[in-house]
């Protein structure tokens, strides 16, 4: 909301800085995010009067003049006006001024002859749009004088953000009103007195309202004999001044009516409407109507619609109709002054995507019981500025009179909540000011009713917040709150989020680098990775077809996040990422489940870069190690990997399971997929239930186990066994041997002859006995046994 | 046998005393020639050994007459203790001499071998800073889920349908009645049902919103924190959140609350801090500020006392209870807390970007 210094002053007397003002509102809670001084370029424009003006000898159309710019000379200046003529009083912009369009005035020689100036338009001067040559202006005036003086039209504008329950404040009058309030001013409402010389109104129309819920006032005026033309500059003047566009006399009025007031008016070209009725009644199946814009609006019974004897004439609140729009040759007008149902208003204009100033105010509610005053105001301007005779009264129809509110303030109340024993007297006197008329007979609960334009006030709980705003919010003193809290607060209520936040440390601590994608994906791009088989959630109004999706998993995003650093040269990636994904599950209050995930991408080089680090390159043994070392982190058992045959991304490709459950899956991303994402090196990628992991986590128990007593024994054996041969399986059956001395097997080589298919693994295996130490012959004696016995149960030979 | 250039046949006492000694200062000679262990232990061997010079020396012990035996036994035992030291002076000195010459390709400042750095996203990073600051006033953290029902999301945070206020809060919907959540308040919702007062509680998490743009990405992150009791008042408010921006911010930032408009809250204001870069006064550097605009504050966070339609959604004594919630966004501090200017950054995922914040 745009509001003029200028036209506030007509409402009351603030005189202070412009400063001071935007502070106070901002500190009201009407947030000035904007000053501005609309027609500063005016002062660098001057008066001057055209002396002589003769034919440019080279061009038909421009004339050389000489003006009298008040310089102390006669400038030369050429102008291709043809109203152009001696004795005007013009406006000039010498060498050197910038013009609103950002067009600089120079020195010139314009075919030969010379121009120090320019005598401008109005539309060069950001006053008009149409370009009827020169302005001239109303005489005399002193040569050289600004611009800016002359038209008075130094203001200054604040740019406001009206919260959405201030609806009053969409209008210089509700803004005046606040403005008086603060500075404790008088406040004056504009004269609302008209004359009406015509016959009775209310005789020559009859009003139907067929849904009062929807419209609980419709009011109607009558002005004949009017003559639309250009509005007088006063009237286009304050229009500009806070960005609307001048149009003609009788919207201008409207328009100017909805700033002042907040009051939406609709003028009707009369001799378009058919009958001498109107009503306000739903459109029916399959309607349309052509709106002034132009465009034809598709309808549904649920829109209301003003009607004439035959047809619709406007989309009710949201925009009138093209039918009936007021033209040059309009001479009778009827004026509409209604009151709309918000919330009818707002299903259309969201609709349509249709939204008007009008529509906007009547969403946050009008002031129904003002509204007659807004029109009268806006008989007599149009009677002022078009001429005509306005019909005696008006024809209305009231089917749900305003009732205002009664409320109770309890000044303990208000004390509780706001935390300051505000003067009863100071609350009696800002709850006045601001328009309720307040009851304090009963000192404990005073009966307050609000006024019509402050819809907003419905309870006690409003009543409190305007003293409060009004004592100022900022000078509230600062205390801390006692938290007391119960028993079974002790558990904690976000035990994910603290998961996350364990995982998201120990990922940090092992040298991972955290990334956040967007939750949303591309149902494309799923379906490209061969994702779409996995059930995913679509947005029903997704922003665009990249972002329609909900993620069922990390992948997509972490590729997405490899991608954009491959771009920015970044070839080396530690990924992870941990976050909820989503899955639909109808028995959901929410329709889904959103278990946490573990993600991680690795790329490039396996250590750092440079002496002493080896120079290597990550491989599936790099991902595997993180998640082992996540699950040794949280005291989980060891994981099984397994071959997973046929994943969508990943090839090879092994399955996660923890004590038989699936709890993940890693490996090398298909060349296709890594080629998309620009990877130069293989990228390896897992991505880890963290909600099972969890769920393990809490389960396992640290507990001690006694260091033991006696020395161990080791010895290695060699084992040549066939490539498909699982090294798991190998341990499998080490272990179903349950050798009672054997505490620990670990490999400690692992080598492939390029001739031969076959691997060499090396186990190291660790005989202890708890009570005693063992004798080399006893362990001998156990290590061949198992070696002879694994050789018959594997296919395995030792070397 | 080593050559000793006598003939032992005709040993005396004094001969074999003579020998004896002979080897301390022959032995030194031979020592200051050896350079490592190995030759160090070849000498050892050839003077102290078995068959060593010393023990040639000692077999001739038996040819003297046995009251001589005694004197010079003694003698040899002493010259084998001295020997035997001065073997062990130079094993030392050798030991020292090789400690020493390590020294000569001793670099310290040559690169250790320093594991991968890993960081902490600036977003988790300000979340978990936020929240201990809260906890530390003795909040407890919530969490909820992100796609949300419209009654937890809107309905009972006194936004209901059609209302104009659901404007400002653009909505990704899934369902007629489901959507993915525009703020954290319905974890408000959500605790309230699930716990009785006195609570305080907060709530960190994504949030989603219909807009995309600079300033704007369709999905952000927040925290809400609430408190709920039988005689909580706007004073609360102002100390908790004074409490929380001295923690995050400067001490010395000055905290401005400004009255807005929140459905769920009444009365509701607007939390502004003062600028960092230009402390307030609009100007930094001589020019206008770039970071407040001019203005001298930064709008941090919305916050107000809890509407009481909304203690009355959750089946709450709206007359008994008093409550205030407040919402900030993460990232808007992250950015003014590390000066970071653009916000698309956040989702980029740049290593370049995250990893300076390890």
């Amino acid at each position: 909301m745009y509001l003029s210094l200028k036209w506030l002053r007509e409402f009351t007397p603030y005189d202070g800085s412009v400063e001071r003002l935007a502070e106070r509102l901002t500190m009201l809670g009407l947030e000035v995010e904007e000053i501005t001084r609309p027609f500063v370029h005016l002062q660098n424009i001057v008066v001057g009067r055209v002396v002589e003006t003769r034919q440019h000898p080279g061009a038909d159309r421009l004339s050389l003049c000489r003006v009298d710019a008040g310089q102390g000379e006669l400038l030369p200046i050429v102008c291709g006006a043809p109203n152009v003529a001696p004795d005007q009083f013009v406006a000039v912009a010498l060498p050197g001024t910038a013009l609103p369009d950002g067009k600089r005035i120079t020195r010139a020689k314009i075919r030969g002859e010379s121009s120090r100036g320019m005598i401008c338009s109005e539309v060069e001067l950001g006053l008009g749009e149409e370009n009827d040559g020169i302005m001239v202006l109303d005489g005399p005036l002193v040569p050289g004088q600004d611009m800016l003086t002359v038209m008075d039209l130094d203001d200054w504008v604040l740019n406001i953000s009206i919260t959405p329950n201030r609806g009053d404040c969409l209008s210089m009058v509700g803004l005046a009103r606040e403005v008086a309030v603060e500075f404790n001013l008088p406040m004056t409402l504009p004269d609302t007195r008209v004359i009406q010389d015509g016959p009775s109104c209310a005789d020559a129309l009859s009003i139907t309202i067929d849904d009062p819920d929807l419209c609980p006032l419709y009011q109607a005026g009558i002005i004949r004999g009017i003559a639309v033309a250009p509005s007088p500059p006063w009237l286009r003047h304050r229009l500009l001044t806070i960005g609307q566009r001048p149009i003609n006399n009788v919207v201008d009025v409207t328009n100017y009516i909805l700033m002042e007031w907040g009051q939406p008016l609709h003028a009707f070209d009369r001799g378009l409407l058919s009958g001498n009725s109107i009503r306000v009644a739903r459109a029916r199946e399959e309607q349309s109507l052509v709106t002034l814009d132009g465009r034809t609006r598709r309808l549904l019974p649920a829109d209301l619609l003003i009607w004439d004897a035959e047809k619709p004439v406007a989309l009710a609140g949201v925009m009138g109709g093209a039918n009936s729009e007021v033209t040059q040759t309009t001479t009778d007008i009827l004026l509409e002054c209604a009151v709309f149902n918000p919330i009818s208003i707002r299903k259309t204009s969201r609709r349509l995507s249709l939204t008007s100033e009008a529509s906007f105010r009547f969403e946050r509610g009008v002031d129904q019981p003002g509204s007659r005053q807004a029109m009268n105001r806006a008989l007599a301007l149009i009677r002022q500025t078009a001429g005509g005779t306005v019909m005696q009264g008006i024809a209305a129809h009231e089917p749900h009179p305003w009732q205002p509110p009664r409320l109770v303030f309890r000044p303990a109340r208000a004390k509780k909540i706001l935390g300051v024993d505000l003067q009863p007297e100071f609350c009696r006197q800002k709850l006045a000011a601001l328009g309720c008329a307040v009851d304090v007979q009963d000192a404990q609960a005073w009966r307050v009713q609000p006024p019509g334009f402050r819809p907003d006030l419905e309870r006690e709980a409003d009543l409190i917040e305007e003293v409060g705003r009004c004592h100022g919010l900022d000078r509230i003193p600062a205390t801390l709150p006692r938290t007391a809290r119960s028993l079974d607060w002790l558990h904690s209520l976000a035990p994910d989020t603290a998961f996350r936040k364990t995982v998201k440390h120990w990922a940090r601590g092992i040298g991972l680098t955290e990334a956040i994608n967007y939750s949303f994906v591309s149902s494309q791009d799923l379906a490209l990775m061969g994702l779409d088989r996995i059930p995913a959630i679509g947005l029903r109004n997704p922003l665009s077809e990249d972002q329609n999706v909900l993620r069922p998993m990390l992948a997509p995003g972490l590729l997405q996040s490899v991608r954009h650093n491959m771009t920015q040269g970044n070839t080396t990636l530690r990924l992870f990422e941990t976050s909820v994904i989503f899955q639909p599950d109808p028995d959901s209050e929410t329709g889904a489940l959103e278990p946490s995930r573990l993600g991680l991408a690795l790329t490039g080089n396996r250590h750092p870069e440079g002496w002493p680090w080896p120079m290597e390159f990550v491989d599936f043994a790099d991902i595997k190690g993180c998640i082992d070392h996540l699950l040794r982190h949280l005291h989980l058992p060891h994981a099984a990997y397994a071959p997973l045959d046929e994943h969508p991304i990943c090839l090879p490709c092994a399955g996660i399971t923890l004590g038989g459950e699936m709890a993940g899956w890693l490996g090398r991303v298909k060349s296709e997929i890594a080629d998309h994402c620009h990877v130069r090196r293989d990228l390896f990628l897992a991505e880890l239930d963290l909600t099972l992991v969890q769920r393990w986590h809490a389960q396992s128990r640290l507990e001690f186990k006694a260091l033991p007593k006696f020395p161990p024994v080791r010895r290695d054996m060699t084992l040549i066994a066939p490539p498909d041969l699982a090294l798991c399986k190998i341990l499998e059956a080490i272990q179903a041997e349950a050798v009672d001395l054997l505490q620990e097997i670990l490999l400690i080589d692992r080598f492939v002859p390029l001739d031969k298919p076959e691997a060499r693994l090396t186990l190291r295996l660790t005989y202890r006995h708890q009570d005693r130490s063992l004798t080399n012959e006893e362990v001998d004696k156990t290590h061949q046994k198992l070696s002879q016995r694994l050789a018959s149960l594997l296919p395995v030979r030792f070397s | 046998m080593p050559a000793s250039g006598s003939d032992p046949s005709g040993q005396s006492a004094r001969d074999l005393t003579h020998h004896l000694e002979g080897l301390v200062p022959e032995l030194e000679t031979v020592l200051a020639a050896t350079a490592s262990d190995q030759e160090l232990e070849a000498v050892r061997v050839q003077f102290l050994g078995r068959k060593g010079r010393l023990s040639g020396i000692m077999s001739e012990l038996p040819k003297l007459a046995p009251d001589q035996r005694p004197l010079v036994g003694q003698i040899a035992n002493q010259i084998k203790s001295r020997l035997q030291a001065l073997v062990d002076q130079r094993l030392s000195r050798l030991k020292q001499d090789k400690e020493l010459k390590v020294l000569t390709y001793f670099d310290p400042s040559l690169p250790g071998l320093t594991a991968w750095q890993g960081s902490l996203h600036p977003i988790t990073l300000v979340t978990e800073e936020i929240c201990a600051a809260f906890g530390s006033l003795g909040f407890e953290l919530v969490e909820g889920p992100e796609l949300e029902t419209d009654f937890h999301n809107f309905e009972a945070l006194n936004l209901p349908p059609d209302h104009p206020a659901r404007d400002m809060q653009d909505t990704f919907y899934i369902t007629e009645n489901t959507l993915l959540r525009t703020h954290t308040s319905p974890l408000q919702v959500r605790t309230m049902l699930r716990k009785r007062p006195p609570l305080a509680a907060i709530a960190p998490g994504k949030v989603y919103r219909r807009d995309s743009d600079l300033t704007h990405t369709p999905m952000f992150h927040q925290i809400e924190g609430f408190l709920v009791d039988t005689d909580v008042s706007m004073t609360d408010l102002r100390g908790t959140l004074t409490a929380f921006v001295h923690k995050i911010f400067e001490p010395k930032t000055v905290v401005r609350f400004r009255p807005s408009f929140f459905p769920f809250t009444e009365p509701s204001a607007e939390v502004d801090i003062s600028c960092m870069l230009c402390g307030g006064s609009g100007q930094s550097a001589g020019a206008p500020c770039r970071v407040c605009k001019q203005t001298g504050w930064l709008e941090i966070l919305g916050c107000g006392m809890i509407d009481p339609a909304v203690f009355t959604a959750v089946g709450y004594d709206a007359e008994l209870y008093t409550g205030f919630a407040f919402g900030l966004g993460v990232e808007r501090v992250a950015m003014l807390k590390y000066g970071i200017g653009d916000l698309r950054m956040f989702f980029e995922n740049d290593v370049r970007f995250v990893s300076q914040f390890a």
